[in-house]
């Protein structure tokens, strides 16, 4: 192993691993007082206040589906106006592409009350769709941005191509430009769910109760003094994420020219 | 192209929106409130009410959860629904829905008082009077009482329900002081000795800036001059001066001298928690007890209050301008305010919260139940936070103290 590689071991360990750890002994111990003189006690009960939170699957079941729709419509979204802005070049493109930035610099809450607005009268206000289109604001612009990217880090030579031997737009999506972006594609499935899954704010006001997400569940506890309490929850939020990813890895999987894990690789 | 579309819609919805008829439904719920009780009970049958309330403590969560819901719905078959978000966003919602004219919305009951509740009323957010039509409150309680009849200085009107009380007390470590000061002076004494060992949150939170009311009720000649008198700055001046002279006093023997406070009440009782300042506080006389349970506060931990006595007040129920089942909102919150529902919420099992109902006029047997509940070794007694019991002020000193605060204290 080489100094590289080893300072990359040590520097993941320290910042990544370890306080991971923390989180999952603090979640099965009791809060941990200085000077107390007690030592680990292991307990489950913080995961037991968590079971015991009576909407705690159907929340985590809307956060999935929130979080799918949000997925799903960002990647629509994204490689469509990323391909747009990257292969495309039409006059005022600066603008839009400053306008497409512009979510992330406004804050959400600023625009929440005049979307609230026309969403009821759209009949979306305390809808899962509601909740989803809302989901996208925060999200899109960075969507939009990686596709844009990634497409631009493709060449136009390597978009010519497929045309040039007669394939259609969607044979040449699924054949050359998604196995091509498979970063771009994971980039977006963690930035996407997780933005999405710790919007409470938003979701609250959009959703109106009618669609209780974890956040809803879970940043109010974010008032109680016990941390083992907040580390269980923590430990069960970071759950999402991580199963949506490996969902989109499977998916991926799929995409043609994939190496399987399974397969000899020689 | 899109986004000024966009835009454009949404002012001019906004606009149609305003000119629009504000919905009616206030005279809905004077109409419910006029039939006979029994009509109104049958009428919730088999409905489905949602409360709205703040949901950041387990042991309230389950008191409604697992005490409350099941026997709604076995004595009214009434599926009670909480839903847990933060009573400004409620309000937030609300405020918009009335602004789109959106007449059936998804909140039955609400949870508030103080600042929310004036907030709620002023812009007509409330369904309108209802308290008087509840037998158990006409039954158990004291109607005239002062505490329900005005909330933080604004006249409740009947719009709200007394759900609860809650006294402010300060918490401290039997086994690292042995008598806790009595009075403001005496901590100040206290704080000179042990620098470092207290501090208190900082004036935008809630618990923070009840604990600056409590220093300026102390400066003032009788705590009465501010409670029952609306904000007058020159009139309260030289309290005022007091006050933040006090403050500016201990602020370099406070935690970390008095150069951060701590932001939300959380943080104070992590630091307490540690045992990195000796002392925390907060609204709820025996919100210790599950603390202590769960292991985050020592055992040791008993509560104190000081001269010139502790402020409590009374937290609502209220119904919205545009629920959709005022029958089953009544039937809940009347359900809530019985004796055995307030028993429940007594008992340090769930919440272990004070109540608002007179005891006297309970039955002999009811009394007697509520007078053998044990709080809790942490909990002073009943007799002691009744005599020390003060009022809140007007809420506008909530504000003005906010302010004054960062000016007088923070930036000196």
């Amino acid at each position: 192993m080489n100094i590289k590689k080893m300072t990359f071991v040590m520097l993941a360990l320290l910042l990544f691993i370890m306080p991971v750890l923390l989180l999952l002994l603090q979640s099965v111990s009791s809060p941990w007082r200085f000077q107390s003189g007690e030592s680990f006690h292991f307990q489950i009960e913080s995961f037991q206040v968590l079971w015991s939170a009576a909407n705690l699957l159907e929340a985590t079941l809307w956060s999935i589906v929130v979080g799918a729709g949000v997925l799903i419509l960002n990647m629509a979204v994204g490689i469509a106006a990323g391909k747009a802005l990257s292969t495309l070049s039409f006059k005022g493109k600066p603008l839009l592409e400053a306008l497409f930035l512009s979510p992330v610099l406004i804050p959400v809450l600023a625009v929440a009350m005049g979307l609230h607005l026309f969403m009821i009268q759209a009949g979306l206000a305390d809808t899962a769709l509601g909740v989803i289109l809302i989901h996208l604001v925060p999200t899109i612009p960075y969507s939009i941005r990686i596709f844009h990217n990634s497409y631009a880090q493709l060449g136009k030579h390597m978009l010519e191509q497929p045309v040039v031997l007669g394939a259609g737009p969607l044979q040449q999506l699924f054949t050359v430009e998604l196995p091509l972006m498979k970063p771009a594609i994971r980039s977006v499935t963690f930035l996407t769910i997780v933005i999405s899954l710790s919007q409470y704010a938003i979701t609250s006001i959009i959703g109106g109760g009618r669609i209780v997400t974890l956040p809803m569940i879970f940043f109010p506890f974010l008032d109680t003094a016990n941390t083992s309490v907040m580390a269980a929850f923590a430990v069960w939020f970071a759950m999402i994420p991580l199963a949506m990813y490996i969902i989109v890895e499977a998916f991926i999987l799929l995409l043609p020219y994939s190496r399987m894990p399974w397969r000899n690789t020689r | 192209m899109r986004k000024k579309w966009l835009l454009f819609s949404i002012i001019l919805i906004a606009l149609l929106a305003a000119c629009g008829n504000t919905s009616s439904n206030e005279t809905a719920l004077s109409e419910v409130t006029e039939k006979p009780w029994s009509d109104i009970e049958s009428a919730a049958d088999g409905t489905t009410v949602r409360l709205f309330m703040w949901g950041g403590d387990e042991g309230i969560n389950q008191y409604i959860d697992e005490w409350a819901a099941p026997r709604l719905k076995e004595n009214y078959n009434i599926e009670l629904e909480r839903v847990p978000m933060d009573t400004g966003e409620i309000l937030q919602k609300l405020q918009t829905e009335k602004k789109a004219g959106k007449s059936e919305g998804t909140i039955d009951i609400i949870w508030l008082n103080g600042e929310n509740f004036k907030n709620a009323k002023e812009n007509s957010l409330l369904a309108g009077s209802f308290v008087n039509a509840l037998p158990n409150f006409q039954e158990y309680y004291d109607t005239d009482d002062p505490a329900f009849q005005t909330d933080f200085g604004t006249s409740a009107d009947g719009m709200e329900a007394p759900w609860g009380k809650v006294q402010f007390v300060f918490h401290y470590d039997q086994s690292k002081l042995d008598t806790p000061p009595s009075s403001f002076e005496e901590l100040k004494s206290w704080v000179e000795q042990n620098p470092g060992k207290f501090t208190y949150p900082n004036a935008e939170d809630f618990t923070g800036n009840a604990f600056l009311r409590h220093v300026l009720y102390a400066k003032a000649e009788e705590p009465s001059a501010i409670y029952e008198q609306s904000l007058d700055e020159e009139r309260i001046a030289a309290t005022a001066d007091q006050t933040w002279s006090y403050l500016e006093e201990i602020e370099s023997n406070l935690w970390r001298k008095g150069k951060h406070y701590p932001n939300t009440l959380a943080e104070l009782d992590r630091l307490y928690s540690q045992g990195e300042v000796w002392m925390t506080m907060g609204y709820n006389e025996a919100r210790a007890e599950s603390l202590i349970e769960e292991g985050v506060f020592p055992e040791t931990t008993r509560s104190f209050i000081m001269e010139p006595g502790s402020i409590g007040n009374t937290h609502f129920l209220s119904i919205p301008f545009n629920t959709t089942e005022p029958e089953g909102a009544l039937t809940v919150i009347n359900f809530m305010l019985s004796p055995e529902a307030q028993l429940a919420k007594l008992k340090p099992d769930y919440w272990g919260e004070n109540t608002p109902i007179s005891l006297d006029k309970l039955p002999e047997n009811m009394r007697k139940k509520f007078k053998a509940v044990e709080r809790g070794e942490s909990v002073l007694s009943q007799k002691k936070l009744e005599e020390s019991f003060l009022p809140e002020s007007e809420a506008s000193y909530v504000e003005w103290i906010k302010d004054q605060w960062f000016n007088e204290v923070v930036q000196q």
